[in-house]
């Protein structure tokens, strides 16, 4: 397939060769996540809606598998509303920079041992830099609209989300302390041998603290006073209407992937299957679930995803103090604590995660 | 001990899971969604839609203008005129219910000493000007023609009540 | 080396441009029909009668202050873990003296009630 492109595009002088072998990859990661974010939200609404006794959305096209391709139809058709003392550049900007930070993290995700765009070493940093970015969106959103639920909203959910980065931050030193190194790939290879050597075992506070914030991070139910729509109507977003609102819906979709995704990397062993070295599975017929695939690394993303729709069918919304006496008086004394036994664990060279 | 107990609950989140274990019973309960234009519900013979006018099995119509649902209903929504008919008898020349006023309330259909003024099973009714929403006595009478047999068997379903 | 970081610039331009192109259809396809109340600014049904542009709690700015203090205690901790193997014992101690003396700060703010959002 590459060879194919290669040969294709031969003619071209050779840097030219590598921009457009470069630019079709991410259109192949683009294109699978972008549908990915679409169907979230289908199975978003039908999940809740099974928890809820209701069926969700079922009308359009065959038991509702069209509804997302509709939604976007009519959103890409609606009317784009710029109020009248709003700064037009910057509320136009937001919703770009919230798109392409949450897309441009997607670089560095390896979805198995050869197959990522950008193979660096500092793939986690990057992603936390990318992240960090993405805060900015939300509070170029708020202020340039000129509303006041939009300015609280950017208030609070700029607060919240640089309050949770440093519980993240903590978490991930966690997850650097046990693979001693940045490259996602790395990550999930020092974890091979079972799910006996997965990071989920020793750093499994850091796994918990680690998802809720990323809950927290983007901005999800039950931490979604950034929306409330009881109290500020739609948060940041309330003057956004049709396509510049369907960005930052995408955006905050993307960042629920792209957390579900780093958490199945860094804590379940990535595209590693949980039931590698077990003699058995690896002699039957059943030998391809013992194997290393891309299936594993999606699967267990998928999972996490449900935990997200699971956590905002069942939770009320928390109260604004509540949320920042989690961040900081819970998650980071927690990590803290953490990073120490690590350290111990480190130094004992405890399990087959901590020896060097 | 208390303080303990409710420290290592809160820390381990307890409660939370014991949430998330109802909603995740749930996801696999059976749903009781009603997919309405193809499925409804059941309705009661007491059941209050659109309104109509009965008559007589004879022909004549019920009502004798005695503007006692004109005098009850709480929305003000029956207009009422009357005149003396050729052979004496009492009758309305005009009875108007404003359906974008009505409330359903029923009170109409229970103050009617002839039982002429009733309320149908009729619900799915649209109207695209204000007129439509009108109901004039014409209509309210081919109402009644048009469910009497209805009408009269959920009154019958209705008297040991009364 | 520095060339593994190139589809990282092409992919951050892609995913500026993804946005750019789907705010530019949003524009071509959409009606645009402002009129005075549909472009005023949101406010549960009565009029905006002041600007936004409002003062607001000292707290989040207290956040924003002791969020840079933890994230920078975040960047020093990630170069150390990757190089854990190299630095030995002594880099582990200096690392928890280093980490003491930020819990020492921690719990001072904490005891101030900069933490508090009653």
């Amino acid at each position: 397939m590459l060879d194919l492109l290669y040969s294709l595009t031969s003619f071209l002088p050779e840097s030219l060769q590598t921009i457009i072998i470069i630019l079709v990859k991410i259109a192949v990661l683009l294109i699978p996540l972008l549908l990915g974010v679409a169907y979230l939200t289908y199975a978003e609404r039908k999940i809740i809606g099974y928890m809820q006794v209701r069926i969700g959305p079922n009308r359009v096209g065959p038991r509702g598998w069209l509804q997302p391709i509709a939604d976007a139809v009519k959103l890409m058709f609606k009317e784009i509303v710029i109020p009248n003392f709003a700064n037009k550049f910057l509320f136009l900007l937001a919703p770009v920079l919230s798109i392409g930070t949450a897309l441009a993290a997607w670089a560095v995700v390896p979805f198995n041992a050869e197959l990522v765009l950008a193979d660096v070493n500092a793939g986690l940093l990057y992603i936390l830099a990318m992240t960090s970015v993405g805060v900015y969106g939300v509070i170029i959103a708020g202020w340039a609209s000129n509303s006041k639920y939009a300015m609280l909203s950017a208030l609070r959910a700029s607060a919240q989300i640089v309050s949770y980065e440093i519980a993240m931050g903590f978490a991930l030193v966690g997850v650097l302390m046990a693979s001693r190194s940045l490259n996602l790939g790395d990550i999930v290879i020092g974890q091979s041998g079972g799910i006996y050597h997965w990071y989920l075992l020793p750093l499994f506070p850091l796994f918990v603290v680690y998802f809720i914030s990323g809950v927290a991070e983007t901005n999800r139910a039950p931490f979604d006073v950034a929306e409330g729509e009881s109290e500020i109507v739609a948060g940041f977003h309330v003057e956004y209407s049709g396509m510049a609102f369907s960005i930052f819906f995408l955006a905050e979709y993307a960042n629920m992937i792209l957390i579900s995704m780093l958490a199945s990397l860094m804590f379940l062993g990535g595209w590693l299957s949980p039931f590698e070295g077990i003699e058995i599975i690896q002699n039957s017929s059943l030998a391809f679930i013992g194997t290393a695939s891309i299936g594993w690394l999606l699967a267990k993303a998928a999972f996490l995803l449900l935990l997200f729709l699971w956590f905002r069918a069942t939770f009320p919304r928390y109260r604004y103090d509540q949320i920042m006496r989690l961040g900081w008086k819970v998650f980071i004394p927690i990590t803290i604590v953490w990073i120490f036994v690590i350290g111990l664990m480190y130094y004992w060279q405890i399990g087959p995660w901590f020896t060097h | 001990m208390g303080g303990m107990t409710r420290f290592f609950k809160s820390l381990f989140l307890v409660e939370l899971l014991k949430g998330m274990r109802l909603t995740g019973r749930y996801l696999f309960s059976k749903k009781i969604t009603v997919q309405y234009p193809e499925e409804k519900t059941p309705q009661s013979h007491r059941f209050r839609g659109k309104h109509a006018l009965r008559r007589y099995a004879n022909g004549e119509e019920r009502c004798i203008a005695c503007k006692l649902c004109e005098a009850v209903c709480p929305a003000l929504a029956i207009t009422i005129e009357s005149e003396q008919r050729d052979d004496g008898s009492r009758r309305t020349t005009r009875y108007d219910i404003d359906l974008s006023k009505c409330i359903f309330c029923g009170f109409c259909e229970e103050s009617c000493p002839v039982d002429s003024i009733v309320e149908t099973r009729e619900y799915e009714y649209h109207g695209e000007t204000r007129e439509d929403l009108l109901m004039t006595k014409e209509k309210l009478l081919a109402m009644g023609d048009k469910y009497e047999e209805e009408i009269a068997a959920d009154r019958a379903k209705d008297a040991i009540y009364r | 080396m520095l060339e593994s970081y190139l589809p990282i610039l092409i992919f951050i331009f892609v995913g500026i441009s993804v946005g750019i192109v789907m705010l530019g259809m949003g524009f071509v396809l959409s009606p645009h029909r402002p009129d005075k109340e549909k472009n005023s600014t949101y406010e549960c049904g009565f009029e905006p009668f002041e600007n936004s542009r409002i003062n607001f709690d000292v707290r989040y700015y207290l956040v924003a202050i002791l969020f840079i203090i933890f994230d920078l205690e975040i960047t020093f901790l990630f170069p150390w873990a990757v190089v854990l193997d190299d630095i030995g014992v002594f880099g582990l101690l200096a690392m928890a003296l280093f980490l003491i003396i930020l819990v020492v700060g921690f719990i001072y703010e904490w005891k101030k009630g900069a933490l508090e959002w009653e």
